[in-house]
């Protein structure tokens, strides 16, 4: 009933007739319409170019070539960068999207491989930047007969093109996963490539972060020793969006001294950006309407204004409804091409292409997209980016809406808060979004299971010696426990591989376990894959039963083949999408340090977690109502990882809480809060910081109910009453969501005083009375009532675990 | 290892630290001992690995055929008699059109894996070619891993320029693979420059559909009626070798040795079967 009001609530009426309007007439016009759901404006005023001169010592060739292509100026900070390199520094350039930042490295290396025959390797998050990259320098290359050779070399370089890239290619282009599992361990093939190897370039730094990031530290210190063994050090360019320490950043991922070129020359029109909170549709339960609805009619009102939209969602499922929902309105006559498109990973290459080329030409008006755009891709002038929900970081934020206003017009970018707490938390403190640098990129490159997953790779493409390092410090215990599983062998003062095995292909640089999910359609008879799901999904999304939508069209999940990695699904006409229920529980392994926390303790330790996908929600498109459940049986996901966790005295519970369940309720809706402010402290993904509340001991775990109150379930998912647990002493948990921990208890621990500190602050300050998503999480309408309100029970155990 | 370190750290001020009474029981309490002992430890709970029993102290069969070249290369030398060497063979492989057979150098590696990539080596080195109208095959092997270079060094030594290397299927296998194995060992590459007769092209050439499939085994057990007796399969062959390295079990590796001889024999006798009539 209340979505489907909401639905209703913004509507065209009294908004000017915008057609024709530019993107900050129509701001201006939503800031008037819907001045009570904008929680914050600013404006980055336009700013004009900042030029130099091409440099003297620029080959003349290439000085030609950029003429022809109509460069006949830098911007500053492609000067500055052409002088930094000149000197031999290591260089990261921190430059907004569409500021001619690949001139920066283009430049450097085009012109020593034109005097010097060297060699680079560039390397790109992902394969249609690489492939982007290589035609911007083939046009060069045309344009002044420069005799490069540029290629991108990933898994899609036909077999008998390697070899000629490999002995011929001036600039490799490739993507990090392809250097890891296909040119280190081959590198005697690639010999004379990396002796001659002058530039690595590394665009797009930012998006290394977290695991990813730790990753890439560490293949590019396997790419160090391989090239030391060819008795070449090459220099590093790298670039990045902005965020708060790129020099930091670029530092921690080469371990190197970095100049930082952060002041950008280009020109861009004047920027506005809204912050835009859905309007509450039901005041005592705390609920907005969806940002879903938001999100989809201010697309359409920009559309019919004859701007060239684009919308972020944050999942795939996302985008696929919101591309229905645009496609209902512009799309309905077959007959004419699409107007709206939907462009997110797990497409095919070729129908990527597709949407891309559609896209720069113009013949589409809007886009929905996941991050799979945020990094560079080029798709030509956009007018207008909505974000539907907050992206995770605010350097992400900065950097989507930035893909808007390349034309130096005006541009605008609206930030729809969904109803996650963490959007909520942020929409109402727009002074993260103004003035204050992005969130820090953060490292943690000798986590163990990383260090060692590397060392392995390491040691195959060479042997390592006693007293080696890897990066900064002695390894010889990780060579010992690989001697010990019989991977490595210590003869003398070596170690050497002698497993039969191919270590780089067990290591997936991206997701804790490799194996990417195939769909194959088994509609009528076919078998077709029509797109890939990565491990780290496949449990959320292709469980059986599981609707699964591609370019909008649903398909079933009617069977999932977990260890051949396969989901064969048929074509569907439900009017219902699904949504799975997940929970987890833990096990306390072993604890580093511990402390006194108020009338409890806190501690921080080893955990062992166990996921399970118990069942789903089918929802029903438009009206969001629940239809039905079902269940579902994979697998259960184990974690071994690294936690920080609250805990009370049965005592003290006794004392503070009329029931067990009263108690129960309060940490249940602690532990919301506590979530949310840790993911701002650590400025963490989401996903990759979890929270949980259960018994230390592993023997019961707790969840909300439906209705907001808090259920305990034994070990094997049953239900159980609070009354009847010996020694109950509820725990919440947060949790690292990595293997070992990727670094974020480390931090949450040294701030955990400050963390209770803010989560009552935060409920405090919430103007809800008995509790709502945007503070303890969602509660019942009967909740609203009761003397002990879900936020009260929840600020109990606050107050006594806070020190004063 | 930062991380480690740091986790050792911990464990080391928790003694100061405030000590709390936990909840749970399956509290495992820190290791006090030394420190590599700890890291090792704690990596090997990461990894859930147990350390393994220590093998039984039983004497194992360690005999080495052949003799040492140099610390840890063996050496292993045979003539056999398959009839007069013909003066020379005709045959209808493009480039190879008429061969002298005192110029053929047949040979064959074992590796230490199936999977390619730099980590992957040859740990024995098979030859056969023609002496006095006999076939003189000699055979390098491994005992240890830092006797490759000088593995390496000898098989060099052995060819000369009017060689032409016989193989089955080292045209994409064991040339490359002992390419990068010279490259690793920083030395020149001797089969770069020398002509490679791969005998796999003209035996799929001729027999596919034949037989079941083009391998060495079922060719010479169909041409040449040669039957292996407890042969071990040239996929066993890295687990021998490892046996022999980590155990000192030598049983699987005189079987390797034993199936490599028979490779290069089966390589010479082979190509006699392709040869053809003088034109
Ligand atoms: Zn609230």
């Amino acid at each position: 009933m209340s979505a489907i009001q909401s639905e209703l609530t913004l509507s065209d009426r009294g908004l000017p007739r915008m057609q024709g309007a530019d993107a900050a007439q129509l701001g201006a016009a939503l800031q008037r319409k819907y001045a009570e759901r904008i929680t914050g404006h600013s404006v980055q005023p336009a700013r004009s170019a900042d030029y130099r001169p091409l440099p003297e010592s620029l080959p003349a060739a290439l000085r030609r070539a950029l003429q022809a292509r109509g460069i006949n100026q830098l911007y500053s900070h492609q000067a500055e960068a052409w002088d930094a390199v000149g000197r031999g520094a290591d260089v990261v350039v921190v430059t907004p999207t569409a500021s001619g930042k690949s001139l920066c490295y283009t430049l450097p290396v085009v012109a020593s491989a034109m005097t010097q025959s060297t060699r680079a390797l560039y390397l790109f998050p992902t394969k249609a930047l690489a492939q982007d990259q290589v035609t911007e320098l083939l046009e060069l290359n045309r344009a002044g007969d420069l005799g490069l050779r540029a290629h991108t070399f990933d898994g899609d370089t036909p077999g008998d093109a390697r070899q000629a890239i490999r002995l011929h290619g001036t600039v490799v282009v490739s993507n990090p996963d392809m250097l890891h599992q296909g040119i280190l361990p081959h590198h005697t093939k690639w010999a004379q490539f990396f002796e001659n190897l002058r530039y690595i370039v590394i665009d797009e730094i930012h998006s290394y972060r977290g695991v990813f990031g730790s990753h890439l530290v560490n293949v590019l210190r396997r790419l160090r020793r391989v090239c030391a063994f060819y008795g070449s050090t090459p220099q590093f360019i790298l670039c990045s969006a902005t965020i708060g320490n790129p020099k930091a950043h670029a530092e921690a991922l080469i371990e190197r001294e970095v100049t930082a070129i952060t002041r950008s020359g280009a020109p861009h029109g004047e920027r506005h950006v809204l912050l835009w909170n859905p309007p509450v549709c039901n005041p005592d339960l705390g609920l907005r309407a969806s940002a879903r609805s938001q999100s989809n009619r201010i697309a359409r009102l920009a559309v019919r204004a004859g701007l060239k939209t684009l919308v972020f969602a944050q999942s795939r499922l996302m985008v696929e409804v919101l591309t229905k929902y645009l496609k209902d309105v512009f799309d309905h006559d077959p007959r004419k091409p699409a107007r709206i498109r939907a462009y997110r990973g797990g497409y095919l290459p070729g129908e990527r292409r597709a949407a891309e080329r559609a896209m720069r030409s113009g013949e589409v008006d809007a886009v929905v997209s996941t991050s799979a755009l945020e990094l560079g891709v080029d798709i030509g002038s956009l007018d207008v980016v909505v974000l539907n929900g907050y992206p995770g970081s605010i350097a992400a934020t900065w950097q989507r809406f930035g893909r808007a206003g390349r034309r130096q017009q005006p541009a605008l970018g609206i930030l729809v808060a969904s109803s996650d707490p963490l959007d909520q938390y942020l929409i109402r403190h727009p002074e993260f979004f103004s003035g204050a640098a992005p969130e820090h990129a953060r490292l943690h490159a000798d986590q163990p299971l990383i260090l060692l997953d590397h060392i392995r790779c390491a040691a195959f493409e060479l042997p390592f010696h006693d007293g080696d390092g890897f990066g900064s410090d002695a390894i010889d215990p990780f060579l010992q426990v690989l001697a010990e599983s019989g991977v490595l062998h210590h003869e003398g003062t070596r170690w050497e591989w002698i497993a039969d095995s191919y270590p780089a292909n067990a290591v997936s640089l991206r997701s804790v376990a490799d194996g990417n999910f195939v769909v194959v359609d088994r509609s009528e008879g076919r078998q077709t894959i029509i797109a890939e799901v990565d491990y780290s999904a496949a449990a959320l999304t292709l469980y059986e039963g599981a609707i699964h939508m591609i370019q909008a069209q649903p398909y079933q999940v009617e069977r999932l083949d977990w260890e051949g990695r396969k989901a064969f699904v048929t074509r569907t006409h439900v009017d219902y999408y699904t949504d799975a229920i997940d929970y987890s529980r833990l096990k306390v392994l072993a604890q580093f340090e511990g402390c006194v926390a108020g009338a409890g303790s806190a501690l921080h330790g080893e955990v062992h977690v166990v996921r399970r996908v118990s069942g789903y929600k089918k929802i029903r498109y438009y009206s969001h109502e629940n239809i039905g459940y079902g269940p579902v049986n994979l697998p259960d996901q184990e974690l071994h990882t690294t936690a920080i966790w609250w805990q009370l005295p049965q005592s003290v519970l006794d004392a503070g809480f009329s029931s067990r369940q009263d108690a129960l309720d309060g940490f249940l809706g602690a532990a919301y809060a506590l979530h949310l402010v840790a993911t701002v402290a650590v400025m963490a993904e989401a996903r990759d910081l979890q929270k949980s509340v259960g018994s230390a001991d592993g023997a019961w775990f707790a969840a909300a109910d439906g209705r907001g109150r808090g259920q305990l379930r034994a070990i094997d998912g049953g239900l159980a009453d609070p009354r009847d647990v010996p020694g109950f002493i509820p725990t919440v948990y947060l949790y690292d969501n990595y293997p070992g921990g990727v670094g974020l208890s480390d931090p949450l621990w040294r701030r955990q005083g400050e963390l209770v500190v803010q989560a009552r602050a935060l409920i405090e300050g919430c103007a809800c009375r008995a509790g709502c998503p945007a503070c303890v999480g969602p509660i019942l309408a009967a909740d609203e009532a009761a003397l002990d309100t879900p936020r009260a029970l929840a600020l109990r155990v606050l107050n006594l675990l806070f020190v004063p | 290892m930062t991380a480690l370190a740091a986790q050792l750290e911990r464990w080391r001020q928790q003694s100061g630290a405030v000590r709390i009474q936990p909840a749970a029981q399956a509290v495992i309490a820190p290791l006090a001992s030394g420190s590599a002992a700890i890291e090792l430890d704690h990596l090997r709970r990461l990894l859930g690995l147990r350390l393994r029993s220590t093998a039984s102290q039983t004497a194992v069969d360690g005999d080495l055929p052949g003799s040492e070249l140099a610390p840890g290369l063996r050496y292993v030398e045979r003539h056999l008699d398959l009839g007069p060497a013909d003066a020379v063979l005709y045959t209808d492989i493009a480039g190879f059109e008429h061969i002298d057979p005192p110029r053929l150098l047949h040979f064959d590696t074992e590796t230490t894996g199936l999977s390619g990539g730099t980590g992957t080596r040859a740990f024995m080195i098979g030859v056969a070619d023609w002496r006095d109208d006999r076939l003189r095959i000699r055979q390098l092997y491994l005992a240890t891993m830092a006797a490759e270079s000088a593995m390496l060094e000898t098989f060099a030594s052995w060819l000369r320029p009017e060689h032409i290397l016989v193989s089955y299927n080292g045209r994409c296998y064991d040339a490359p693979l002992l390419a990068t194995r010279y490259r690793l060992a920083r030395m020149h590459n001797p089969l770069a420059a020398l002509r490679h007769l791969d005998l796999l092209f003209p035996v799929r050439r001729r027999y596919r559909g034949v037989w079941e499939n083009c391998r060495l085994a079922t060719i010479e057990r169909q041409l040449l009626g040669v039957l292996r007796e407890d042969d071990l399969p040239g996929s066993e062959a890295p687990r021998a070798w490892r046996s022999y390295l980590t155990r000192g079990d030598a049983r699987d590796l005189r079987r390797v040795l034993a199936h490599n001889d028979q490779d290069v024999i089966s390589l010479a006798q082979l190509l006699r079967r392709l040869a053809i009539a003088a034109p």
